[in-house]
């Protein structure tokens, strides 16, 4: 017998799941994204087909085979160009970028500020395990630098890491938060603000590599919440964003910024053309 | 909302109690999936075991709740003491080379941990209905908690070096 239970939030995460299970190893922290994306979007209630999610290459660029929205897997680190162009194209869509520390901020890095300079509306998710997985270990822009377990790099890469915050907030992102993998209730809300943000929303979600950087499955035990609320003041949330060791979660910043979204119309007579092309 | 407060209404209650299986349901699911990925039959039987277990209590829950309309709560909302609901199984707890013991090792945690969520709501509830259910409710997971006892003690003991792959996917010089 069928029971009747008046659920008041009937759209579930999984109806934004794909067919498709996950190849990712067993304890990777990017399971858990996954789960706060869904719950992110069954909480917005946002059809399907109004979401696109794009990634480039890695582990973490898998994600958009394993939802049921409009995906992409696209190149090495133009997930974010790529995501440019549609939402140029289709400014209604709600577009959702996804990929890892090595595509974002290495190969795609000059993507990422200028979509950050841009802001364009749409939401990047940094799933940030601070190696590149997908290759077998390698350091990635956000590695120690005293990382030694990588063959190609056994006295660690000597070079300081990114920060994926401050490089966001220097280049002009308008929404920048850190999550982590280990909360995905605290991922899904800091999602949904994002996905609500008017403009380029930045969430670096720390997920831990169980394969190759097994030693972060220990941050369970050492990500803490931001002591402070978000800021839309740039220089306090430089400030903050130096400050801290790069494992508080949260909202950190937060402005309203002119969203950057051309004009697309397919006709128009040839002055109105001329004069969008006059110097 | 948070449960340092008691939860006083049968509709909140069933609400907790229905995200609280359903999850534990749908992660037994995943990891099964993960594990079945990952060529590891014998596990993932055991959490695609665990996760019709958990469906058939929810279920029951469910129909408990027939005609009722319940709150929205979203998942942030939950007053959970860790940071998701207290039978779901954590994702970082399995292994590509785990056994039958370890996945019950964890299930056997989840459901402590559930009848002690129940436990809590029916000692400091002041409302009969949520009171008597809460601890039917507890009074089921400690059954759990036996049958998986029974049900581990049929499993062999792991050895010492299980997670032992002579071909690891890291091999640092």
């Amino acid at each position: 017998m069928e029971h009747t239970v008046k659920v008041a939030n009937p759209i579930k995460p999984k109806q934004y799941k794909s067919a498709i299970k996950p190849v990712w190893c067993p304890g990777c922290g990017h399971y858990a994204v996954l789960n706060a994306i869904t719950k992110a979007l069954a909480q917005l209630a946002l059809a399907n087909e109004q979401v696109a999610l794009l990634s480039g290459i890695g582990c973490s660029s898998r994600v958009p085979a394993y939802t049921s929205v409009y995906g992409f897997h696209g190149i090495h680190g133009r997930a974010l160009a790529l995501a440019s162009g549609l939402k140029a194209a289709r400014p209604e869509l709600t577009v959702l970028v996804a990929g890892g520390d090595g595509d974002g901020l290495s190969i795609g890095g000059n993507h990422f500020i200028h979509a950050c300079r841009r802001n364009m509306d749409m939401t990047y998710i940094i799933m940030d395990n601070e190696v590149y997985g997908m290759t077998k270990g390698q350091a990635s822009p956000t590695t120690a630098p005293d990382w030694t377990k990588s063959k190609l790099t056994p006295h660690g890469t000597g070079l300081r890491p990114f920060q994926p915050a401050a490089l966001a907030l220097a280049a002009g992102a308008s929404f920048i938060a850190r999550g982590f993998s280990g909360d995905p209730n605290g991922l899904a809300r800091m999602l949904v603000a994002a996905i609500e943000h008017k403009g380029f929303s930045v969430v670096q979600a720390l997920s831990p590599c169980p394969t190759f950087r097994p030693e972060h499955m220990d941050w369970k035990h050492q990500i803490r919440a931001f002591e402070h609320d978000s800021t839309g003041d740039a220089i306090l949330a430089a400030q903050r964003i130096q400050a801290d060791d790069g494992q508080s979660t949260g909202i950190i910043y937060q402005r309203e910024l002119p969203v950057w979204q051309p004009i697309t119309r397919n006709s128009g007579s040839i002055d109105q053309f001329e004069q969008e092309f006059c110097v | 909302m948070n449960l340092q407060n008691p939860i006083e209404d049968m509709e909140t209650f069933l609400a907790y109690a229905i995200t609280l299986e359903e999850e534990a349901a749908d992660r037994y699911d995943e990891l099964a999936d993960t594990l079945e990925t990952h060529n590891n039959p014998d596990v993932a039987k055991a959490f695609r075991t665990l996760a019709s277990f958990g469906r058939k209590h929810c279920d029951e829950i469910i129909a408990l709740a027939a005609d009722r309309s319940l709150p929205n709560i979203a998942p942030w909302d939950f007053g959970w003491e860790d940071l998701e609901a207290p039978e779901t199984a954590g994702l970082d707890a399995v292994h590509y080379l785990m056994n039958t013991a370890h996945a019950l090792d964890i299930a056997m945690s989840n459901e402590m941990r559930a009848h002690d969520f129940y436990q809590r709501i029916s000692q400091q509830t002041s409302n009969p209905e949520v009171r008597a259910l809460a601890a039917e409710c507890a009074l089921e997971e400690k059954e759990h908690l036996e049958q998986l006892k029974t049900w581990a003690e049929r499993c062999p003991d792991s050895a010492e070096d299980w997670r032992f792959d002579p071909d690891p996917a890291h091999m640092p010089e």
